[in-house]
């Protein structure tokens, strides 16, 4: 469901929502919002729990990073301390700590819910028709979002080529120095083909300025407009519900 | 879409710091509805030519560009690239990788857009280009990236006729397609009404000429060599033009050859079944006379028997095989290269031939089954991934069973890379890379086993001679070799086994003459018989026929 929705009033809504995790220091807030996203996930999307579940760990592990940080160096976080002293936990310390790690996971959630439901051709697309981003940079990034899987083929045919000369198989995950070596051969490709799009582009009459139409553009429509009611009204509820 | 012409007057064009021009002095026009092909050796500048048409050179890639262009009348210059776009659609040299919309559909739509047409007359062009190329409906929202190369050339395709300017120019449109799509291909391109006029590098020539009006050759140094009717350019000039690396017809060596014994068709012949029907009406002596002449030239299209053949040096056994962290895409594969033998892999674009050879070569893990024998050396297709060296030499001293400085020199200079043996990798010609590639697993002989992706992608005329003498004199020394390739006359030339590979499967595994027979077979796989073939037949006939006769 929401994948079939607009992606810029949806990026709105998103927005919003990572500017209230950001803004309100309270733990409940942030368990709501992780609730929240997660059952749109699951409810709306159709993803199974053990993905919502998978999706959370990498912000986890960096909201990790400011629970240690806030219970070993507390004095470097006095004032996160200080607005956590209301929550519920026996140390500020902990508390604060607690609400860093899960504004870090609402904040990741929220992020995953825009990034899993929407389309990145669409939303460049609106992005160029809506909020005029030009269309050189638009279908520059179309150019990249295609680059990205053939810069991995092509990795995994320099790794290939660089194992069959060292008599071996190619190891699942590529050591730092495999890892450096591959950059410059990767670098040239890169660049080669961005240059070789860009002439293509030109080629075919994209130009600065000249009107365009956009095919099969996303349109804003009543169902757009019920979303961006409903989450506004949902996330006035909660800060309501925290006071 | 009305008629246009295009007009290179005495251009030159020199990228920085180059020592010598890219190409020219070229004087050149393009009449409106006009076919042309032009032709010339590796490096000699077509592509750059090309790009000098919509003034892609100098304004968009610095180079010094002299003389003028003009496009009905107007200077390329006075207006940028972008301008030009409703005069003239471009197919780019490996368009696959030009792509830049995101879905099908985006991706034909992409230059109606530019010009601010409709909506609707869009839809209708992107629906009518879609199946004029014959992609499906339904492959409007497709993701590009799902698409195999030989699909996303059929898109670009699809792209540029949507366009629908009245200048079409293709660099190398066929390059990297499986037979069958692209003799559909050149229909698409030179088939149909001549509203369109069209400008084609290509070297699979022999589905084409009979469709081209001109032939332009330029030589190595870019300049115009030869330019006229192809059947006159290629009967008056093509002993020249092969001197000189250029692709020419097969039949027009079966034309030359038949010159040389006094025997020219009155009109040279535009296709194998235009010679046959000729030689067909021969009698007597003179027939015994031309199939004495066409007799050496449908011989050479074979391998040499090989003496040395030994046993299996690499095997499969029920292999499931997958590119790395890839999905099983070939289930059950039994095969197996024995040593002094060549084995070639066909298929059509996205049959997992690719990742066969490198099953074969034991660079990948299989996902079942078994794989014995020691590991293999490999080409890629994209040369580019082998090189690790700062100089060709060096890369061919590392490689070098004797790293002498004669060795590597003699080695160089039999890929024709002695030229080039200071400079980076990076910085030579695809064609160049393509043989350094080459030149640095065959000087080496640490694998037994050779697999060679694609191998003659990109070279002229002479690379690919030398590339199928190398291949053969691999064989003779005993070590076995995989060929995969698109080239089936390259296939019938240097394989001694082919097995051809369809719906994840081996669906055939014998001589090449013996699979080349079965139209059936070939179609299902999306391959076409090689050009040499009918006249290899005749030959045959006549042969049996003499030897009935004599009994």
């Amino acid at each position: 469901m929401l994948s079939g929705l607009h992606p810029l009033p949806k990026l709105l809504v998103c927005l919003a929502w990572i500017a209230a995790s950001i803004v309100v220091f309270d733990l409940g807030f942030q368990l709501m919002t992780i609730a929240l996203s997660s059952a749109a996930l699951i409810v709306l999307e159709r993803r199974s729990p053990l993905f919502v579940l998978l999706v959370m760990v990498p912000f986890a592990l960096f909201g990790f990073g400011f629970l240690t940080t806030s219970i070993l160096f507390r004095q470097e976080s006095d004032f996160a301390v200080r607005m956590a002293a209301e929550q519920a936990f026996s140390s500020p310390a902990v508390s604060a700590g607690l609400v860093l790690f899960a504004r870090a996971v609402a904040c990741g959630m929220v992020s995953a819910v825009f990034g899993l439901t929407t389309d990145p051709g669409a939303l460049v697309k609106a992005l160029m028709i809506h909020w005029r981003l030009p269309p050189q940079i638009g279908f520059a990034l179309f150019a990249a979002i295609q680059l990205v899987p053939d810069l991995g083929r092509e990795a995994q045919q320099i790794r290939l080529a660089r194992a069959m000369r060292e008599g071996r198989l190619p190891r699942r995950i590529p050591g730092p120095a495999e890892a450096a070596s591959l950059v410059v051969p990767l670098l040239a490709y890169a660049i080669r083909r961005a240059g070789r799009s860009a002439m293509a582009m030109e080629a075919r009459g994209l130009s600065r300025n000249a009107p365009r139409t956009f095919l099969s553009a996303p349109r804003i429509g009543r169902g757009d407009w019920i979303f961006v009611l409903a989450a506004t009204a949902l996330l006035a509820s909660c800060l309501t519900l925290i006071g | 879409m009305t008629g246009a012409h295009a007009c290179w007057d005495e251009v030159r064009v020199r990228y920085p710091y180059a020592a010598r021009d890219a190409v020219g002095p070229v004087s050149l026009g393009l009449a409106p509805g006009e076919r042309l092909l032009l032709l010339g050796p590796s490096d000699s500048g077509k592509s750059t030519l090309l790009q000098t048409l919509t003034g892609l050179i100098p304004q968009s890639v610095p180079a010094a560009v002299s003389g003028s262009v003009t496009l009905n009348g107007v200077s390329v210059a006075a207006h940028p690239p972008s301008h030009w776009a409703r005069t003239v659609s471009q197919l780019f040299q490996d368009a696959e990788q030009t792509l830049c919309g995101l879905s099908v559909e985006d991706e034909i739509a992409f230059a109606l857009e530019n010009e601010a047409r409709p909506a609707a007359d869009i839809g209708r062009r992107v629906a009518a280009a879609m199946a004029s190329v014959g992609l499906p409906d339904n492959w409007r929202s497709r993701r590009i990236s799902t698409l195999s190369g030989g699909e996303r050339q059929m898109v670009a395709l699809a792209a540029t006729l949507a366009a629908d300017a009245p200048i079409f120019v293709a660099d190398e449109p066929t390059a990297s397609l499986a037979p069958a799509v692209a003799a559909r291909m050149i229909a698409l391109l030179l088939g149909g009404d001549r509203l369109r006029t069209v400008l084609v590098v290509d070297h699979r020539l022999d589905g084409m000429i009979r469709h081209v009006d001109r032939v332009v050759v330029l030589d190595r140094d870019g300049a115009v060599l030869v330019q006229g009717p192809p059947g006159p350019v290629f009967r008056d000039h093509g002993d020249r033009l092969e001197d000189l690396g250029i692709w020419t017809p097969l039949v027009s060596r079966f034309d030359r050859a038949l010159m040389r014994a006094g025997l020219a068709a009155p009109r040279p012949p535009a296709g194998n079944d235009d010679l046959i029907s000729w030689l067909d009406g021969l009698r007597g002596a003179d027939r015994h006379r031309a199939f004495r002449a066409v007799e050496p030239i449908a011989r050479d299209a074979l391998p040499a028997v090989n003496l040395r053949r030994g046993g299996p040096v690499a095997r499969l056994e029920q292999a499931c095989c997958a590119p790395l962290f890839g999905p099983v895409v070939l289930s059950g594969i039994s095969l197996a290269v024995c040593s002094g033998e060549v084995l070639g892999i066909l298929g059509a674009n996205g049959a997992g031939k690719s990742t066969l050879g490198g099953s074969l070569a034991g660079l990948l893990r299989l996902r079942g089954g078994r794989r014995h024998g020691p590991a293999g050396g490999m080409a890629f297709q994209n040369p580019e991934n082998q090189f690790t060296q700062a100089s060709v030499r060096d890369e061919v001293r590392r490689a070098s069973a004797d790293d002498s400085a004669r060795a590597v020199a003699e080695a160089l200079e039999d890929w024709g890379l002695g030229e080039v043996a200071g400079r980076h990798p990076f910085e030579l010609s695809q064609g160049q890379k393509r043989r350094l590639a080459l030149a640095t697993l065959t000087v080496s002989d640490r694998w037994p086993l050779l697999v060679l992706d694609e191998p003659t992608s990109g070279l002229d005329a002479a690379s690919t001679r030398t590339v199928a003498r190398h291949i053969r004199r691999l064989a003779a020394a005993g070590r076995a070799l995989a060929v995969i390739t698109h080239d089936l006359d390259f296939a019938l030339k240097v394989c001694d086994r082919a097995a051809v590979l369809q719906a994840g499967a081996v669906s055939a595994d014998a001589e090449p003459v013996q699979i080349f027979h079965q139209a059936g077979l070939l179609a299902d796989a999306g391959l076409r018989a090689p050009e040499v073939l009918p006249m290899l037949d005749w030959v045959e006939g006549k042969r049996h026929r003499a030897g009935t006769d004599r009994c």
